[in-house]
C-alpha cells in the first residue's frame, strides 16, 4: 500500500473521501476535454499540484508521477514522433522521418496520461479505501463490493509472501527458475499450482467466519468507520459536477463547430 | 444489481476477493520468473467458470480497480471493462463444461484471446496514444513500420499477445479443476459436472 494516510486526518486528508473522488474525476473530465496541451497541462499545475501541496505529499506525488509516466512518455515520443504523418520532418533515420506533428500528438497524449494517472495517483495516497468504500456504501454500493475490494486489498500482501516462500521451497529442491525460456515456463507449475490451490482450500473457512457473524443479514449496520460530510462540500460536490457537465458540453459544442 | 445479488452465495462472495488476490500474485510470479506472458486472470476466470458470467465479470471489474486503487499499476481501470468481459465470457464456457477438456479449454482461451485483443486495442489507441510503456510497444512499433494505422498496430499487438497468453491461462484453470477436490467443486453449481 502506498497510502500515506496520518493518524489524524488534515487538509486534503480530512476531506470527505467523495469530495475527494469527484475533484479527481473533475480533473480527469477536464484532462480529456481541454484541446490543447498546455491547457491539459493547466490542469496539473492549477489543480492537482497545489492539492497534493496541501495533502502535504507533493514530493511523494511527483516521484510516482514521475515513475509511472516516464514509460509511456518514452513510447509516446518514439512510436507518435517516427510514425504520424506530417509535413514537418525534424529528423530522417533511414526510411522513416520524426515528424514536428508526431511530437505534438505524443505531448498531448502525454499530458492527457499525466493528469488522469497523476489523479488516480493522488485519490490513492490521500484516501483510505477503507473509507472510500464506506462513504460508496452509504450512497447505495452493495456491502458484498465493499467486502470484496476491502478483504482483497488485505490479503494481497500475505499473498505475496506465500508466493515468494513457495518460490523458495521449490528452489531449495532444486527446482530451477533461472535459464533459458523452456526452463522457466517447466518451473512455473509447481510455484502456481500450491499457491492456487492452498489459497482456495482456506475459503470454506472465510465463508463459515461471514455466515457466522450475519453477513448475509438485511437491515442496518454499525461501521467502525466514521466519516465527517459538511454542507459545504455537499455544495462544493455539486458545483464540481456541475462544472464537469458544462466542460463536456463545451467540448461537444467545439467539436460541432470544427 | 439484482441478479448479481442472486447468483451470489457466500462461498461466492469469499472466493472473489481470494481469486484477485491470485491474480495480483501469479501475475507478479510471471514477472518474477520472467515468462513472457501476463498471466493475471486465472482468478478471474477461475470465478467466472465456477461461480458464473455475473461473478466472473465482477472479478475482473474489481480485479483492475483494485490494480489502480493500490498503485500496483495505475493504468489497469481503463481496462477494466475488458476484463469484465473475460470474466463473464469464462461463465459462459464454465456452463458449456469446456475447461474440463483441455483442448476445449484451450479453445476457449483463444477466443478469450482474440477477444480481449479487439476490445483493448481502441482503448490503448484513443486514451493511451497507442502504447502502453512496456516491452510490447516494440511489436506496436514494428507493426506501423509496415504501415499500419494506429489502430491497427494496437490490434495486431493484441492478437499477437493475448490469446497466447490467455490460451496458457485456461490451460492452468483446467490443470487447477482436476486437482481441486469434487467436494471443493459440487459447492459451486455453473461448471457442468465433468464425466469420468
Amino acid at each position: 500500500m502506498n497510502s500515506e494516510v496520518s493518524r489524524t486526518p488534515t487538509g486534503l486528508h480530512a476531506l470527505h473521501p467523495l469530495t475527494k473522488l469527484t475533484l479527481m474525476l473533475l480533473a480527469l473530465v477536464a484532462a480529456a476535454a481541454m484541446p490543447t496541451t498546455l491547457a491539459v497541462l493547466a490542469v496539473f499545475l492549477g489543480l492537482l499540484l497545489p492539492l497534493a501541496a496541501w495533502g502535504r505529499c507533493l514530493g511523494a506525488f511527483l516521484r510516482t508521477c514521475l515513475r509511472v509516466m516516464t514509460p509511456f512518455f518514452i513510447s509516446l515520443v518514439l512510436i507518435q514522433g517516427f510514425f504520424t504523418p506530417g509535413p514537418t520532418a525534424l529528423l530522417r533515420l533511414g526510411p522513416f522521418r520524426y515528424t514536428l506533428e508526431g511530437l505534438l500528438v505524443a505531448l498531448l497524449f502525454s499530458s492527457r496520461l499525466l493528469v488522469g494517472l497523476g489523479a488516480a495517483t493522488l485519490l490513492m495516497m490521500v484516501t483510505r479505501p477503507d473509507a472510500l468504500m464506506r462513504a460508496l456504501v452509504a450512497r447505495g454500493l452493495p456491502n458484498q463490493i465493499a467486502y470484496i475490494v476491502v478483504t482483497a486489498l488485505q490479503i494481497v500482501p500475505t499473498f505475496q509472501a506465500r508466493a515468494h516462500s513457495i518460490l523458495d521451497a521449490q528452489r531449495s529442491r532444486g527446482l530451477e527458475t533461472e535459464g533459458r525460456l523452456i526452463v522457466r515456463l517447466r518451473a512455473f507449475a509447481p510455484l502456481v499450482g500450491p499457491l492456487i490451490l492452498s489459497s482456495l482450500m482456506e475459503i470454506e473457512e472465510r465463508a463459515i467466519a461471514l455466515e457466522a457473524r450475519a453477513f448475509n443479514r438485511a437491515g442496518r449496520r454499525t461501521s467502525l468507520i466514521s466519516l465527517r460530510d459538511t454542507r459545504g462540500q455537499a455544495l462544493l460536490r455539486r458545483v464540481l459536477l456541475l462544472a464537469g457537465l458544462a466542460l463536456v458540453a463545451a467540448r461537444l459544442m467545439l467539436w460541432r463547430a470544427a | 444489481m439484482d441478479g448479481l445479488k442472486r447468483s451470489f452465495g457466500t462461498m461466492t462472495l469469499v472466493l472473489i476477493p481470494v481469486a484477485i488476490a491470485i491474480n495480483i500474485a501469479v501475475g507478479q510470479l510471471a514477472l518474477f520468473v520472467k515468462v513472457p506472458l501476463y498471466l493475471d486472470s486465472i482468478g478471474t476466470i477461475l470465478v467466472g467458470v465456477l461461480a458464473g458470467p455475473w461473478a466472473g465479470a465482477l472479478t475482473g471489474f474489481l480485479s483492475n480497480a483494485i490494480w489502480t486503487l493500490a498503485g500496483w499499476y495505475t493504468p489497469a481501470f481503463a481496462f477494466a471493462g475488458v476484463a469484465a468481459i473475460i470474466g463473464a465470457l469464462a461463465g459462459v464456457f464454465g456452463r458449456a463444461g469446456w475447461p474440463n477438456v483441455w483442448w476445449k479449454a484451450i479453445l476457449a482461451g483463444l477466443i478469450t484471446g482474440l477477444t480481449a485483443a479487439i476490445l483493448s486495442a481502441p482503448i490503448a489507441t484513443y486514451v493511451f496514444g497507442g502504447v502502453m510503456g512496456s516491452g510490447t510497444d516494440v511489436i506496436v512499433a514494428m507493426a506501423r513500420s509496415i504501415g499500419l494505422d494506429s489502430l491497427g498496430a494496437n490490434i495486431a499487438q493484441g492478437t499477437f499477445s493475448d490469446p497466447m497468453d490467455k490460451m496458457a491461462t485456461y490451460l492452468i484453470v483446467f490443470l487447477v479443476l482436476r486437482a481441486l477436490p469434487l467436494r471443493f467443486l459440487a459447492r459451486f453449481t455453473n461448471l457442468k459436472a465433468r464425466s469420468g
